[in-house]
C-alpha cells in the first residue's frame, strides 16, 4: 500500500534528520581535542591524583565573558585548553602553553584572547574562529603584527615591551602620515616641510628637478617621499615653484647676504665642529640623521640663502626643528664659506643653482598639479593642511572584502597584506592613486602595518586604558617660552609627554636634578657629559643672561615634588659620612659603568663632577630606584637602604672637579 | 494511523528546526563576498613568511633584555667584548664559551643575574639585576643566553 510505504520512508527520513544534529555535536572537532588534551595532561601529570583529574574532565565549551570589554565572549579556551596550563609547556600545536608576556598568564580573565589576537571569539570551529578564509569578517592578527593588539589599549607613542609597535608609531610621525591622513590624537600635526615661497630663494631649477625626481636618493635623511613624477610634471612643478613670489622681507635677507664678502673657511670648519651640527644633521652619513645630510648641500642651496637661513632659520620656516644659533655675522660667513667649499657634489654639472625662466603656461599647469598631488598637505604656507588621504581612525578593523585590491592578483585578500602592499608600492593597487612611495625596509613596513592595525573601530573603555606614565607637558610663555622657541629645546629634549628623542635627558624635573650654577655654565658652554653619545648638546652661543633666565625657569617650573631639596634634613650625622660612601661606591661596583678619577667604564656619565652638577636630593632619589626616573634606565636598582643611599650621595657631592673642556674654555671637539 | 502522524510530523519539525538553530549559534560566520571562491586555509598563507622571526616569542623578549642591559659589557654575541668592556677590570665573562655554558645550569645563571657578581662571590663588576628585572625577564634573558653558545672552538685571542 503506497501510503504505508510513504509513511515508512518519511519516518526513516525523519529519524535521519533528527540524528544529524546530535551527531554533528558529537563529532565537533573540539570534543576530540579536549579528549586528547585530557590524555596528554594525564600522561604529563606528576601525580596519580592530577592525572585522574585530567581524565575526569567533562568535555564542554569553555568561555571567558567580558561584559566590560566590548562585551566579548571568547571561547578560544574550548580548544586551547593548554594555554593556561603550566603542565602543557612544550606541548605540541593547539595544546601548548601560551608564551609568557606582560599580560599572560596573569591577565587571561581580564582581557580574554581576541582583544589581542583578533578572530571570532564565539566560534568553536577553527576556520570560523581564526577567520582563515579570504575576506573573513573578523580574522586573527597574523603573528608578525601581533603587537597591534597592545596598541588598542596602549595609546601612547612609547609602549614598553612592544618595540615593533613603538617603532611603527615613531615612523608614522616621522614620515608625516598625519599630514594627509586624519588620525585621532594627531589633528594638530604639522609637517616641518619648508613653505613653498622660500624654495625659489634657496635652490636652482636643475637642483629642484633632481630633488623632485627622487628626494631620498639625493638625501637619505629626507622625509619627503617619492611621488614618481614624470619629467613633464617635474618641469611644470618647477615652473610653478619659481613663479611663487617670496615675501619681500625674505628676498631682502637673501639679497643682502649675497652682497657680503666671503668668509674664512678654516675658521668655519672649527665653528661647524664646535657647534655640533651633526647632533641632528649628518655629514657623509655620520651624525644623528634627523635633519638633512650636509655633504652635498652646497649643490642644492645657494650661498646667500645658506647665510641668511643660518642667521634666522625661523623666518624662512617657522616649523623647522633647527634652533637659532647665536653666531656673530662673521662666524656665519665663515661657516657658510666652509660648507660651500667642502659640502658640494663634485660630479654635478655647472648651473645646478641657476634660477628658472618661468613659462606661465607651465606654471599654471604646475599649480594645478601641486594641489592635485596633495603637496599642500605638507608645504602649506599657513592655516589648515589640505588632507587628501582618507582618515585612518578605524583602519585596523576594516574588512578585507571592502578593500580594493585592483590590479594585484598575487595578494591574499586580508587587511595586513593590503596595508603592506599599499606601503611598499601604493600605486600598484590601481591607476590614479596618489599616495607616494616611502621606500620603507621590510621591517619598517611591518612596524607601520602594526601601528595601523592598532587603530580599532571601537575605542577601548577607559578602565582598560593605562594611565600615562609621564606628566603632561608644560611650556611657559613669555620670555622663557621665547627662549625655548629660539633654541628649539623640544626638538631634542622631552618635557612631559612632548618633545624629540635626540636627547636622553628629559627636562621635566631638570630643576630638581641639576644645580643652578652648573646649568648656567653648561648652557653658555656645553660640553660632553656622556662620552659614548654621538648626539651632544650644541653650543648655541647663548648669552649668560639668557642662560640665567632658563636656569631660573628650571628652578621654578620643572620640579618633581617627590625629590627632596635636602635629603639629609632630620637624618643622623652619620648619614653624611663620605668615607663610608666611598666604601659603598667600591663595593657596589659603580666603576663598571662610571669613571671616577681615571678609571672606570664609560657607559654612564663620569662622576668626577657629580657634586658640581647634581643636587643631593636628586642623587639620593636616583640611587633609591633609577627606574622611577625612566623605566628603561640601565643603572640597576641596588635596593639600597636610606642610610646607604645618603652616605653614597654625600660621597658623590664631594666630587667637584671641573671638566677639562671648561678649563680650556673651548667647546667640545667634533 | 493517520491521526497519529500529524503530531509526530509537527514534533519532528520542531526538533529539526531547534537543532538547526542550535547548530548555527556562532553568529557572524565569515561571509565570503558573492563570487569569491573560499580557498581552503593554507598554512603558508596565514602569515607572511619572510617577516616571521626565527626566535620564539620568549627568546625574542630575552634578546630585547640582553640587548638593552647586557650588551654594553658582554657584547652583541656575548663574547665579553661590549664597548664598555675594555676599561673594566676584571673583564666581562665570555658567555658564548661552551665550557662555561656546560658548567652552569640555568639556576646558577639566574642566581648570578639576580644577585650580581658580589652575591655569588665574584667581582662587583656584574651588578645585581634582581630589583631591576622581573623574574620573568630573568628567565627570558637566561633562555636567550643559551642561544649564544658557540658550537665551534672559541677563537684564539
Amino acid at each position: 500500500m503506497p501510503l504505508r510505504r510513504l509513511f515508512a520512508i518519511t519516518s526513516i527520513l525523519f529519524f535521519v534528520v533528527l540524528a544529524i544534529s546530535p551527531l554533528k555535536n558529537a563529532l565537533r572537532p573540539y570534543r576530540s581535542i579536549q579528549r586528547e588534551y585530557a590524555r596528554l595532561g594525564a600522561a604529563r601529570a606528576k601525580s596519580q591524583k592530577v592525572a585522574e583529574a585530567y581524565q575526569a574532565r567533562p568535555v564542554s565549551i569553555q568561555q571567558i565573558w567580558l561584559p566590560g570589554l566590548q562585551n566579548r565572549v571568547d571561547r578560544c579556551m574550548t580548544c586551547h585548553l593548554g594555554a593556561q596550563d603550566e603542565t602543557m609547556a612544550g606541548a605540541p600545536g593547539v595544546y601548548r602553553l601560551h608564551s609568557r608576556s606582560f599580560h599572560t598568564p596573569k591577565d587571561f580573565d581580564r582581557f580574554g584572547c581576541t582583544s589581542c589576537h583578533g578572530g571570532q571569539g564565539l566560534a568553536t570551529l577553527e576556520e570560523d574562529a581564526h577567520g582563515m578564509a579570504e575576506n573573513a569578517g573578523t580574522p586573527m592578527t597574523p603573528l608578525p603584527f601581533i603587537e597591534s593588539g597592545c596598541g588598542r589599549c596602549h595609546l601612547g607613542e612609547q609602549v614598553n615591551g612592544a618595540a615593533i609597535l613603538t617603532r611603527g608609531r615613531m615612523l608614522m610621525e616621522k614620515a608625516g602620515c598625519f599630514a594627509c591622513h586624519l588620525v585621532k590624537g594627531h589633528e594638530g600635526f604639522r609637517s616641518e616641510a619648508p613653505p613653498l615661497e622660500s624654495v625659489a630663494l634657496k635652490t636652482g631649477g636643475e637642483a629642484l628637478k633632481r630633488w623632485l625626481k627622487d628626494p631620498k636618493g639625493l638625501d637619505g635623511n629626507a622625509s619627503m617621499p617619492n611621488f614618481r613624477l614624470s619629467d613633464q610634471d617635474i618641469e611644470a612643478l618647477t615652473h610653478f615653484i619659481f613663479n611663487t613670489a617670496p615675501s619681500k622681507a625674505l628676498a631682502d635677507k637673501v639679497r643682502e647676504a649675497g652682497a657680503e664678502k666671503a668668509g674664512d673657511a678654516i675658521n668655519g670648519k672649527k665653528i661647524f665642529a664646535e657647534a655640533r651640527c651633526i647632533s641632528c644633521h649628518t655629514v657623509e652619513g655620520k651624525g644623528n640623521g634627523s635633519a638633512p645630510e650636509l655633504s652635498k648641500v652646497a649643490s642644492r642651496a645657494t650661498q646667500p640663502w645658506m647665510l641668511a637661513y643660518l642667521r634666522d632659520p625661523h623666518a624662512f620656516n617657522p616649523r623647522t626643528r633647527m634652533p637659532q644659533f647665536g653666531f656673530s655675522a662673521a662666524d656665519t660667513r665663515d661657516v657658510v664659506a666652509y660648507m660651500v667649499a667642502e659640502f658640494k657634489d663634485f660630479d654635478a654639472p655647472p648651473g645646478m643653482l641657476d634660477p628658472v625662466h618661468v613659462n606661465q603656461t607651465l606654471a599654471e599647469k604646475g599649480q594645478k598639479l601641486f594641489r592635485l598631488l596633495g603637496c599642500t598637505a605638507c608645504h602649506a604656507a599657513s592655516g589648515e593642511p589640505d588632507r587628501i588621504g582618507p582618515e585612518l581612525n578605524r583602519i585596523g578593523d576594516k574588512r578585507a572584502a571592502s578593500l580594493d585590491f585592483g590590479k594585484r592578483k598575487d595578494l591574499k585578500h586580508t587587511l595586513p597584506t593590503w596595508l603592506q602592499a599599499k606601503l611598499e608600492d601604493p600605486r600598484s593597487l590601481g591607476t590614479g592613486l596618489k599616495m607616494p612611495v616611502y621606500g620603507l625596509s621590510p621591517t619598517d613596513t611591518q612596524a607601520v602595518v602594526t601601528a595601523l592595525l592598532a587603530y580599532g573601530a571601537e575605542p577601548v573603555p577607559a578602565q582598560y586604558q593605562p594611565v600615562p606614565a609621564v606628566r603632561a607637558s608644560l611650556v611657559p610663555g613669555g620670555t622663557v617660552g621665547a627662549l625655548f622657541d629660539r633654541y628649539r629645546c623640544l626638538s631634542c629634549h622631552q618635557i612631559g609627554d612632548k618633545g624629540g628623542d635626540i636627547s636622553t635627558a628629559p627636562l621635566t624635573a631638570e630643576g630638581s636634578k641639576v644645580k643652578k650654577d652648573w646649568v648656567i655654565d653648561y648652557l653658555v658652554m656645553s660640553y660632553t657629559i656622556r662620552p659614548i653619545l654621538t648626539d651632544r648638546m650644541p653650543v648655541f652661543r647663548m648669552t649668560k643672561a639668557e642662560a640665567t633666565i632658563l636656569a631660573e625657569a628650571f628652578e621654578t617650573f620643572y620640579l618633581d615634588p617627590s625629590i627632596p631639596e635636602d635629603p639629609f634634613a632630620g637624618q643622623p650625622a652619620t648619614s653624611r659620612d663620605p668615607i663610608e660612601g666611598r666604601h659603598i661606591f667600591d663595593t657596589l661596583g659603580c666603576k663598571a659603568c662610571h669613571i671616577l678619577g681615571e678609571k672606570g667604564g664609560y657607559f654612564g656619565p663620569p662622576l668626577n663632577e657629580a657634586g658640581r652638577r647634581l643636587k643631593p636630593g636628586w642623587t639620593y632619589t636616583w640611587l633609591k630606584g633609577p627606574q622611577k626616573w625612566r623605566a628603561d634606565v640601565r643603572c640597576p636598582n641596588y635596593g639600597l637602604t636610606d642610610a646607604d643611599a645618603l652616605k653614597l650621595t654625600s660621597f658623590l657631592q664631594t666630587q667637584v672637579q671641573k671638566p677639562a673642556a671648561l678649563k680650556t674654555a673651548k667647546g667640545g671637539g667634533r | 494511523m493517520r491521526p497519529s502522524m500529524l503530531p509526530r510530523l509537527a514534533w519532528g519539525l520542531v526538533l529539526v528546526l531547534g537543532a538547526a538553530s542550535g547548530c548555527s549559534r556562532h553568529k557572524e560566520a565569515p561571509a565570503p563576498a558573492a563570487g569569491t571562491p573560499v580557498t581552503p586555509p593554507a598554512e603558508a598563507a596565514v602569515a607572511p613568511a619572510p617577516l616571521e622571526p626565527p626566535l620564539s616569542y620568549e627568546l625574542r623578549l630575552g634578546k630585547q633584555v640582553f640587548q638593552h642591559y647586557c650588551l654594553t659589557c658582554h657584547g652583541e654575541t656575548g663574547a665579553g667584548d661590549g664597548f664598555n668592556a675594555f676599561n673594566v677590570e676584571p673583564h666581562p665573562r665570555d658567555l658564548g664559551d661552551p665550557a662555561f655554558q656546560k658548567a652552569k645550569v640555568d639556576a646558577d645563571l639566574k642566581d648570578t643575574v639576580r644577585r650580581g657578581g658580589v652575591g655569588v662571590g665574584l667581582s662587583s663588576g656584574m651588578p645585581p639585576w634582581g630589583k631591576t628585572l622581573t623574574p620573568d625577564q630573568i628567565d627570558q634573558v637566561v633562555g636567550y643566553l643559551r642561544t649564544l653558545k658557540r658550537t665551534d672552538a672559541p677563537p684564539a685571542s
